[in-house]
């Protein structure tokens, strides 16, 4: 028993450590590129466009290349392990660096000045300036970052190719394994190990983000903030932690000094890096393209190419999976969001931290054990049963993004929005349809962006899922992730290149028409900010 | 009548205040920063509930918001997706009304503000002083009662805001609006006499009403006349700073 509960200790203080190893890595690259994007428009147009992009993209569609690439091309167990960070290092870093990069842009330019006018050193103006200034967005970042690389760490501790399956020493590969030989009482303790680090280790962030806040955040920071373009992926985060101080006196400030000009100046800035970044993604598509390809024989990739239209089929299948979960989780975080941060307010502080650890329980771990409780009273729904799991599993991966930005979002309304409504006596309908729903749209899109990514997650996994409880395996009928699945089961590189071709290929477009547009009408029409007009 | 407030962390800022409006009266409420006038005026709409006293529309007691009561903020208050048509018919939404009624109520109150032929645009279409207009329309659109101004052109530059003074008693008072009074809450001196037929002072911790000038100066007001000036020294004199509740000499 002791051997057992020290195996599990240590298997997850492994995984934390891979994960926060990870953290810091992004979190130190993030420093140095950020301050190579501030001073080169350049570097600038084209590390920002790629970052938002890559940020909009369900990186995990492409781990199965990344797999073959590390495991075939590294090997052994450093392969594995580039693998497994390969993954967790492309879900935690993109929110980190434009984090900093928001951070770094924000500085304000009198404390710049006091820098180049004592002509400090590389390494100290990053150690008195740009280091303690980008704090506070990175404490706003390192939770989210957490939550993600914690689902996708535990899943890409243990993988097959073929008939050769991986592992890693972790939490993810110890549950699996419990899980495999339906060690019920190894699951159980494992669960219950992890859901206290994750309780821990949330408590501490949100611990680490009052000390930033009150040690690093400087008055005018909100104020700078406001400037330039929006980005509400990441205002949300940070919001989410200044907006803790006082909303109302925050919201106060600063629309005290909006300024309009400088809007409109970095808008036409925004077109030509978007143009330099659509280019550079287009090369970099490319590229991986021309390399996959010329390492695979043409003759090979024939049987596979004629299958397209099968796969676009499996496409559809699955874009109507996102759609539902999307649905579901939108309309629920709609009412949800809405309850807590205004009819419920005595419960919002233990809402708000459930919801982050929640987010943070990576659901393939406990999703089995839900599993086989479900199965035996769900037979009535026949056919349609793995459809439903697949669903439950896309929708408790994800659904915490939307509830959490939307409810950060309601929080965020002007109070002056609250009286008129009040004033006007309007019914909840009236109130969601006309002010609430049009106020947090930008955030909305932003959590449905997020939820949309973290579906394509929950589909992968659950669509071909063998031995997910008890020796049976949950598949579905079509779905182009089962055949993503089938064919790294199958050790298949030639198929598994061309799905995720075609996936690729789907996903760019999707990147930069539905999630650009949406963001940029949100922006046009949906900021709420702006009907707050003070001199 | 003998409203007191008491904020949550216990500190008492208003203390028995009593005062009553008349029909077509234009009240004004005056004090030093952070007195509790803002607060005042959401305790007479009905946003904050009082800790003692209360509130009364016509004899009934106000217990919470009502479209009867209308408010119109500091800062200006429009929804940037909506258009100036569509934020005035929000005033009309708690009528229930057919939709071609709501417009044409709306379209009404557009016209007294001056805006109508800008009800296609959007409030970022528009400047400050026209979205305090957008603003004003929205609230008399409700057709109330009584409506509650807190510093309404405090974020205007002074030559809008002027125009906008000269104009709204007009507006307010106009035989088309079903207002029968309005209480504005101010720094201005100068505003508040232009404006009002009575003014509140308030003065202290916690507040309490330390004045009440009627001004009986016909409009259009001079600010420059000796009445003018005399009533302004009245309220300023009765402003200056009260320690332990007495007044305090500045020299």
């Amino acid at each position: 028993m002791l051997q057992l509960f020290e195996s599990i200790i240590a298997s997850t203080i492994v995984t934390m450590i891979r994960v926060f190893a990870l953290i810091l890595l992004s979190i130190i690259s993030g420093w140095l590129l950020g301050y190579v994007a501030v001073k080169s428009k350049l570097f600038e147009s084209i590390y920002i466009t790629l970052t938002e992009i890559f940020e909009s993209v369900p990186v995990f569609t492409f781990f199965p290349v990344a797999l073959i690439f590390f495991v075939n091309g590294i090997g052994g167990y450093l392969g594995v392990e580039l693998a497994a960070d390969f993954l967790v290092f492309t879900a935690v870093v993109w929110n980190i660096w434009m984090g900093i990069y928001q951070a770094f842009k924000t500085i304000p330019k009198e404390m710049q000045e006091v820098i180049e006018n004592y002509r400090f050193t590389f390494l100290n103006k990053m150690l008195k300036l740009y280091i303690p200034f980008s704090i506070p967005r990175i404490v706003a970042n390192v939770y989210p970052s957490f939550a993600s690389a914690l689902f996708y760490i535990t899943v890409s501790e243990v993988f097959s190719i073929g008939n050769t399956s991986f592992s890693l020493f972790g939490i993810g590969s110890e549950i699996y394994y419990f899980s495999v030989n339906n060690d019920i009482e190894g699951l159980t303790y494992s669960l219950i190990t992890l859901t206290i680090f994750i309780i821990l280790i949330t408590y501490g962030i949100k611990r680490m983000e009052d000390w930033a806040l009150s040690k690093y955040t400087v008055d005018t920071e909100y104020i700078i903030a406001r400037r330039g373009k929006p980005r509400f992926r990441y205002t949300v985060i940070f919001n989410a932690i200044v907006n803790k101080v006082n909303p109302i006196q925050r919201i106060v400030k600063y629309r005290a000094r909006r300024a309009p000009i400088i809007y409109e100046r970095e808008r036409g800035e925004g077109r030509k890096i978007s143009i330099v970044g659509r280019v550079s993604l287009v090369l970099i598509l490319f590229l991986i393209v021309y390399f996959t390809l010329i390492s695979i024989s043409f003759k090979d990739l024939i049987p596979y190419v004629l299958q397209t239209p099968f796969y676009i089929i499996g496409l559809g299948y699955d874009l109507v999976r996102i759609g539902v979960v999307m649905l579901f989780s939108t309309s629920i975080s709609i009412f949800l969001g809405y309850l807590f941060a205004t009819k419920l307010k005595k419960f919002e502080r233990p809402f708000v931290f459930i919801i982050q650890v929640l987010a943070s329980l990576p659901a393939p771990v406990y999703f089995p054990i839900l599993y086989g409780i479900l199965i035996h009273h769900l037979s009535f729904l026949g056919s349609l049963t793995p459809e439903f799991f697949v669903l439950m599993l896309a929708f408790l991966s994800t659904a915490w993004y939307v509830l959490y930005n939307y409810y950060i979002a309601v929080k965020s309304i002007p109070y002056e929005y609250w009286e008129i409504m009040d004033n006007f006596s309007m019914s909840l309908i009236k109130r969601l349809r006309l002010v609430v729903i049009p106020s947090t749209m930008p955030y909305l899109i932003t959590g449905i962006i997020s939820t949309v990514n973290g579906a394509w997650g929950g589909l992968i996994l659950g669509e071909y899922w063998q031995n997910i409880y008890d020796s049976q395996t949950l598949q579905v009928t079509h779905g182009i992730m089962k055949y993503l699945d089938l064919a790294v089961n199958a050790g298949s590189i030639v198929e598994v290149s061309w799905i995720s071709f075609v996936l690729s290929i789907f996903i760019a477009v999707y990147a930069i028409l539905a999630t650009k547009r949406g963001m940029d009408l949100a922006r046009k029409r949906y900021t709420m900010e702006e009907g707050i007009f003070a001199a | 009548m003998d409203v007191t407030y008491t904020y949550p962390n216990g500190k008492t800022v208003l203390q028995d205040i009593s005062f009553k409006v008349y029909e077509r009266e234009f009240m004004s409420i005056v004090g030093p920063s952070g007195v509790g006038k803002s607060t005042l005026l959401r305790i007479l709409g009905g946003f904050i509930k009082p800790t003692k006293g209360k509130v009364t529309l016509l004899g009934r007691e106000v217990k919470s918001p009502t479209p009867l009561i209308a408010l119109i903020h500091q800062s200006i208050v429009t929804f940037p997706w909506m258009t100036a048509l569509d934020n005035v018919r929000l005033g009309v939404k708690w009528k229930n009304l057919p939709e071609d009624e709501e417009i044409k109520v709306a379209r009404k109150y557009l016209d007294i503000v001056g805006l109508q032929d800008l009800a296609d645009a959007y409030p970022k279409e528009m400047s400050g002083g026209m979205r305090q207009r957008i603003a004003i329309a929205r609230a008399l659109a409700a057709e109330p009662l009584v409506l509650l101004m807190d510093e309404p052109f405090s974020h205007l530059d002074e030559l809008t805001a002027e125009g906008l003074r000269n104009e709204i008693y007009s507006i307010l008072f106009s035989n088309v609006t079903t207002l029968k009074c309005v209480v504005l809450v101010s720094h201005n001196l100068t505003e508040v006499v232009k404006l009002s037929d009575k003014v509140i002072v308030l003065n202290g911790v916690p507040a309490k009403v330390v004045g009440e000038v009627n001004i009986l100066i016909e409009r259009p007001r001079n600010p420059r006349s000796e009445e003018f000036n005399k009533i302004l020294d009245k309220i300023y004199e009765m402003l200056t700073p009260i320690r332990g509740g007495e007044s305090a000499p500045i020299i």
